[in-house]
């Protein structure tokens, strides 16, 4: 192995932005999964003590809102 | 007359043709691809190194090629200049994984061992372990979740709604993500070549007549081109499992924004 280090990859390079934006939508598919998940969990829980299914599809909506703008924040802003 | 047909009736592929019966002891075929799959990248990495000369032989010439695609396609680009630190277990994670990916279309074994879940769970376990405890090592406990859960340029008022959106995606969806990708790649890799060829050689040997022979044809080929389909998406799917674990390395390592 030579000694010397990898030049630093420039943003320029296709292949590199490629993978970036590959890896960036697995991330952004975890987090709306999260979203779903811990909203949506949150809105079941309150239906089931309410006794009203409402709480849980506005769990899952907020959930996924949330979590929408969440991947906007992280990856989506210039 | 109804126990002769039933006998020809074609039972289509299922989960239970990934369960395997014991050979000897407890150990079945999916262990033994294992062993034989760990041996080859040992045998592979120490026989490329072990007389390592300034002009490279055929076997020393891969292995650097492999290990240097690794620190600049992988590490360099996900981690950055730190990524030389994880280079060895990234590579290592790579060759492993595209062995036991890569088997389920060798002859004789064809078997991809990474469809059983255990395999890739352990792996992403392993993964796990190393970007959190390299994110809390780095940025400190506090930090470290602080700057997971708290991302900034984001009105206060919604950090409640956001935080554990941020702590479930990183700390458990992550690993589940990254298990169930890799897992499901590779079963239904496997069962779409089951049915192709099972499904073929049903139609060849017990359905027959133009149609059977030539339905049962068609599918014996699609399931030729299938293989070499599997074949690259075993190598993408090993290749995706190890860039992912680089880019978690590098966003613990930094935090992000």
């Amino acid at each position: 192995m030579s000694p010397d280090l990898p030049p630093e990859p420039s943003p320029d390079d296709a292949a590199d932005v490629g993978r970036r934006e590959q890896s960036d939508a697995w991330n952004a598919f975890a987090l709306v999964a999260s979203g779903v998940t811990v909203w949506g969990g949150v809105g079941w829980l309150l239906s089931e003590w309410l006794d009203n299914r409402v709480y849980l599809m506005l769990g899952i909506l907020v959930g996924a809102a949330a979590a929408l703008y969440l991947v906007w924040v992280r990856y989506g802003r210039p | 007359m109804l126990a002769a047909e039933a006998s020809e009736e074609f039972h289509s592929p299922g989960p239970a043709d990934f369960e395997y019966p014991q050979i000897i002891g407890g150990f079945s075929k999916p262990m033994l691809i294992i062993v034989l799959g760990t041996l080859a990248v040992a045998l592979f990495f120490y026989f490329a190194v072990r007389r390592a000369g300034i002009v490279p032989g055929k076997l020393q010439f891969a292995a650097e090629g492999f290990y240097g695609f690794v620190r600049n396609s992988i590490a360099a680009d996900a981690i950055g200049r730190e990524g030389i630190k994880y280079v060895p277990y990234l590579a290592t994670l790579l060759a492993f994984l595209i062995v036991l990916n890569i088997s389920g279309i060798i002859p004789f074994l064809q078997f991809p061992v990474t469809s059983r879940i255990a395999i890739p769970l352990f792996l992403a376990l392993i993964t796990w372990v190393i970007y959190n405890s390299v994110g809390i090592k780095r940025q400190g406990f506090g930090g470290y979740f602080k700057n997971m859960m708290f991302p900034s340029g984001v009105p206060v008022a919604i950090y409640p709604l956001l935080a554990p959106i941020e702590f479930l995606s990183t700390v458990v969806f992550r690993p589940i993500t990254l298990t169930l990708r890799l897992t499901f790649n590779m079963f239904a890799g496997h069962l779409v070549l089951l049915l192709c060829i099972l499904g073929g050689e049903f139609l060849l040997l017990h359905v027959g007549g133009l149609i059977g022979y030539t339905a049962g044809a068609v599918s014996i080929l699609f399931g030729v081109v299938m293989t070499f389909f599997e074949g690259f998406i075993q190598l993408l799917q090993a290749y995706v499992f190890v860039l992912l674990s680089a880019v978690y390395i590098g966003g613990a390592l930094t935090h992000e924004h």
